[in-house]
């Protein structure tokens, strides 16, 4: 897929824009193509912009400037770059996928589990609203010493909190995790657009410290804004250690593999479930801080209806829904083929619910290929 | 290997999968159109993408083919001048997800955008950073007016709630009990909406505001249930302002109440509109969701192809006003919006 994108985007090239502002005391005057000088001129009809500073004049011509903006006395000079292999693209569907995987990576060791967490868009939306109400006290100009430990503990901390509703629950009263995180769906959602009217009569909240957003989730790096990737990476390593090389890891494994052998075995699986789930609450919690951070604000619809994608990410992964197999790199790499479908459906200007289609088309194929598969590794057997 | 050979299968599917799918719409979603001559010394494509709030919604799929039929006119009259329409809206409100669009199709080489605001608050950045990369920014029906783009199309929302209140005096000859039905009491358009009402109330004497009756979620049940309790509560209610049309989106939703009082909405949607054709309802006052899309467009390739931008950032339409007597004039525009959906 990657490489026919590469391919199409090589055919069908974009134009990359540097601003070059223009001098206040510079005059600037559009050339047509016999070089007659002109104040305005439509856009086809120039074949140059000349420059003239101190009695210096520089020329620039219509092939390498796309085109000068006067009121902000910009010349906007291009070069041509691949479509979808430029690094700008690849940094936003890695950026993009970041929101999910961070999420997905919880969401693999709950379905190891043989479970299902339907409540993490709710606990993202939840986690952001109470996040920026904490970071919106702080007021726009706070530290970054305060506003990180502020903005990450508050949204990890009810993240946190929600995921051990859940596996509180769901193993206190024996109650499959589908229905109480049902539940806890609509009663976080409620409870999100509840705060957000009580306390600021808004659907969104603002106004959050700079050094956040700018100065920590939103900082540029060579143009481009990578945080929320090295969040990815740092979850994703992170997980993959503790499924993999961990007893921790080992009893998700044996509780999803079979529940009733790994009781005889003497692994505590009711306090294994409540801490899956409650690392899957923080770790929605944490994507919610970084969207905080990168979008600086935070509105009561956030994350609705997330819960698909971060479940999708995870099948498309690897995972078996069955329980007892996935990894956390798989749904990372779930969360990112996702992106790269959403990604090309804009690169081809595709009308988006065709995403929809494929995207649903896509986890269903998974899921046959992973069920057809176990089929014939069992008859071998 | 399970994980790669599951990847390996998904990702053949998706690319077969859009790729077919791809060969489908394409065409359908820009409206080129090639000049066959031209006097320019350089040929230009201008592709702008036109970002609503949500898929589905009639209004915003007017916008498109207001957006496609503008891209298909420029391109045939503006000479070596093509303007192509990307069309990418999220299938239900997400400003995240309107916020990732605007970035992806900046860094996909975008001329311009023209955008519905979710959550301008969530809008702001990306939207500032389109811009200070030379990308051609206009939003429509809902704004971002701290964003840096160019200028805003749309109604004044809280003209809006005045003109309503403007319907509905005179149909209650300067005298009644009014109420206001409002959707989420959050929402920054609709606290507009019912503060003018409100507002034109006062000049009116015999006019007395009941009550304003929100509800959420915003679905049409819920608005049709809201509508009829207070109705039931209120039986001296004798006159309705409807800052969203949402229990008109429903068959009946007036039993009970439209014979009792006068009723007046925004938005004259078909389904809306049927309401009026049966005198349930007595004006409704639509936006320009046609021009949503037209208009964005035209001033959009106005400032690429000429450098113009218009004299006032913020671009005020008229209102629609329809009745009975003009709802199946009304009627036939939403077939020729609608044509491609």
């Amino acid at each position: 897929m990657m490489a026919a994108l590469t391919v199409y985007g090589m055919l069908s090239p974009i134009e990359q824009k540097t601003p070059i502002v223009v001098d206040a005391n510079a005059t600037i005057v559009l050339l047509d193509s016999s070089g007659q000088e002109h104040e305005h001129l439509v856009r086809t009809q120039i074949a140059g912009y000349r420059v003239t500073l101190d009695g210096q004049v520089t020329d620039y011509t219509s092939e390498t400037i796309e085109r000068y903006e006067s009121d902000s006395r910009t010349l906007w000079e291009f070069h041509s770059a691949n479509r979808f292999l430029n690094k700008a693209n690849l940094v936003q569907i890695a950026k993009n996928a970041s929101f999910f995987a961070i999420m997905a990576v919880g969401m693999t060791g709950v379905i190891i589990l043989a479970g299902i967490d339907l409540s993490v868009g709710s606990i993202y939306g939840l986690s952001a609203i109470v996040g920026a109400m904490a970071m919106n006290a702080l007021g726009t100009d706070a530290s970054l010493l305060v506003s990180i430990p502020v903005g990450i503990g508050v949204c990890v901390g009810v993240g946190a909190l929600c995921g051990l509703a859940n596996g509180s629950m769901s193993v206190g009263f024996n109650v499959h995790p589908f229905v109480i995180t049902l539940g806890m769906m609509a009663t976080l959602r409620g409870l999100t657009v509840f705060l957000s009217q009580h306390f600021y009569g808004k659907q969104s909240i603002g106004n959050l410290p700079q050094s956040f957003q700018k100065g920590f989730i939103k900082a540029e790096f060579m143009g481009v804004y990578p945080v929320p990737i090295v969040f990815m990476i740092l979850v994703t390593i992170a997980g993959w250690f503790v499924l993999s090389r961990t007893v921790l890891g080992r009893r998700i494994m044996a509780i999803g593999g079979n529940e009733t052998a790994a009781k005889y075995a003497g692994i505590p699986v009711g306090r294994v479930k409540i801490f899956v789930y409650t690392i899957t609450g923080a770790l929605a919690g944490l994507s919610a801080a970084i969207y905080i951070g990168y979008l600086g604000s935070a509105e009561t619809n956030a994350g609705n209806a997330y819960e698909l994608q971060v479940i999708a990410a995870t099948v498309i992964g690897g995972a078996s829904l069955m329980g007892g197999r996935g990894t956390a790199l798989g749904a990372v790499l779930g969360a990112i083929i996702i992106q790269l479908i959403g990604n090309a459906m804009v690169i081809l200007n595709v009308d988006p619910s065709v995403n929809q289609i494929v995207m649903g088309a896509a986890i269903v194929l998974a899921v046959i290929i992973d069920q057809t598969k176990q089929k014939l590794a069992r008859r071998k057997a | 290997m399970t994980i790669s050979r599951t990847l390996l299968a998904t990702t053949a599917m998706t690319l077969i999968g859009s790729t077919s799918l791809i060969g489908c719409s394409k065409s359908a979603e820009t409206g080129e159109s090639e000049s066959t001559t031209s006097n320019s010394t350089n040929d230009v494509t201008y592709t702008i993408a036109v970002i609503a709030k949500s898929n589905s919604n009639p209004p915003f799929l007017a916008a498109k083919t207001g957006a496609l039929d503008a891209a298909a006119r420029l391109s045939k009259e503006l000479d070596g001048v093509t303007v192509k329409v990307n069309w990418q809206t999220p299938p239900q409100e997400d400003a995240q997800l309107q916020a990732q669009y605007v970035e992806q199709l900046v860094a996909s080489g975008i001329n311009g955008i023209a955008i519905s605001v979710s959550d301008a608050n969530t809008l702001n950045g990306a939207i500032q950073d389109a811009v200070s990369k030379g990308v051609v920014v206009v939003t429509f029906d809902s704004d971002a007016p701290d964003s840096g783009r160019m200028a805003y199309y749309g109604v004044d929302d809280k003209e809006a709630g005045r003109e309503l209140m403007r319907q509905l005096a005179p149909l209650l000859d300067g005298h009644g009990t009014v109420a206001v039905l409002t959707g989420n009491p959050a929402a920054a358009n609709l606290s507009a909406r019912v503060a003018g009402v409100v507002e034109e109330a006062d000049n009116f004497e015999g006019i007395n505001i009941k009550q304003v009756f929100s509800f959420m979620p915003e679905t049409a049940t819920e608005a049709v249930a809201k509508m009829q309790q207070a109705q039931i509560a209120n039986p001296d209610i004798n006159g309705w302002a409807l800052v969203g049309g949402w229990p008109l989106y429903t068959d009946n939703a007036l039993d009970g109440i439209y014979e009792n009082a006068k009723v007046v909405s925004m938005d004259p949607l078909p389904l809306p509109i049927a309401y009026a054709q049966k005198g349930q309802v007595q004006v409704l006052v639509g936006q320009p969701y046609y021009g949503w899309g037209e208009k964005s467009v035209e001033m959009i390739v106005d400032k690429l192809n000429l450098d113009i931008k218009p004299a006032s950032e913020l671009v005020f339409a008229e209102f629609d006003i329809v009745t009975k007597d003009n709802a199946d004039e009304y009627l036939k525009k939403w077939d020729a919006w609608l044509k491609d959906d």
